[in-house]
């Protein structure tokens, strides 16, 4: 660590030991503590810090988002629910036809059908 | 490097809500906390916040682990997202910040400077250009690691040194104009 390279480290991140790169940090902290250069760097990038600071923001995400964000998860449609949604449906059709085909007399009988499936049908 | 989400990641793709849940409860407060910085509107942020969201559940299926962190790869996703917008009301004027102060301003207590000191650094932060703000917004506000925010940037880490430095040196500048109490607290090397 050299006092060029510190004072790079100092400009790009603040004189908050925390932000310091990682694989410098030791050897930057040893700088900061031995040279004396170092202390008027840091005190100038310090007044900086601080000012930031004023605006560190630290709240988690209120409970309103999360859970839109949560519900935003895509669900797939469960197929056994789908199957039976259509198998009621048929169930349904099926009563309603058989009991109205029991109402009917012959030739309206008859008609229905062909109302249903075309004219040339042969019943 | 192992990644701490990789293995929800894993179980997002397969359709496992909870794990949704729980990627949500991990990140969502600092993507929202990374676009309320970039956009200075906490409503646009919530968007932001919600199509990230929807791009994670999109393409967690797609996830490599490895190439990079998940959390990098969000913060690039936050990121872009904000450049979009950004990029759509660049001739929008920002919005007049000294209204919203004069609503809490009948008692000037303490937490009324402190409010009005974060207001300041919003709007020096706001006349950054956008790839210094999200350098010093990643770094200073998140800290995240160098590695993490050139990653997140798509920028080597000198590349990432020289945006922290302009923008904190434009910061500066800034600020003193604004008020020399803004830049009053002075020290030395924080080490807690």
């Amino acid at each position: 660590m050299d006092a060029a390279r510190f004072e790079a480290i100092v400009a790009a991140y603040g004189a908050d030991v925390r932000r310091w790169p990682e694989a410098e940090r030791q050897a930057a902290e040893w700088f900061a503590r031995t040279q004396p250069e170092a202390a008027a760097l840091c005190a100038e990038a310090r007044a900086l810090d601080s000012a930031l600071d004023a605006d560190i923001d630290a709240s988690p995400a209120d409970l309103r988002l999360t859970r839109r964000l949560m519900a935003s998860f895509p669900r797939p449609i469960p197929v056994l629910r789908v199957a039976a949604a259509l198998a009621a449906c048929a169930v349904i059709g099926l009563t309603f036809g058989y009991m109205r085909a029991q109402t009917l007399s012959g030739d309206e009988a008859d008609a229905a059908l062909s109302a249903a499936f075309g004219e040339g049908l042969d019943v | 490097m192992q990644d701490p989400d990789a293995h929800l990641i894993r179980r997002v793709a397969a359709g496992d809500a909870r794990a949704g849940e729980e990627i949500v409860l991990r990140h969502s407060a600092r993507v929202l906390r990374l676009a309320r910085r970039m956009l200075g509107d906490a409503s646009e942020a919530e968007d932001v916040a919600q199509d990230v969201f929807l791009r994670v559940w999109k393409n967690a299926g797609a996830w490599r682990a490895g190439e990079a962190l998940f959390q990098t790869w969000l913060h690039r996703v936050t990121l872009n997202a904000c450049y979009d917008r950004l990029r759509r009301r660049r001739e929008t004027p920002l919005p007049d910040v000294g209204a919203e102060l004069a609503d809490g301003a009948e008692t000037p207590d303490e937490a009324w400077f402190k409010r009005q000191r974060a207001q300041r650094v919003r709007e020096a932060l706001a006349q950054l250009p956008e790839r210094q703000r999200a350098a010093i917004a990643l770094c200073h506000f998140e800290q995240a690691s160098n590695i993490e925010a050139a990653a997140a940037l798509e920028v080597s880490v000198d590349a990432l040194e020289s945006l922290l430095a302009r923008g904190r040196r434009a910061l500066k500048a800034l600020l003193a104009e604004m008020g020399p109490d803004l830049l009053g607290d002075v020290g030395d090397v924080r080490r807690d």
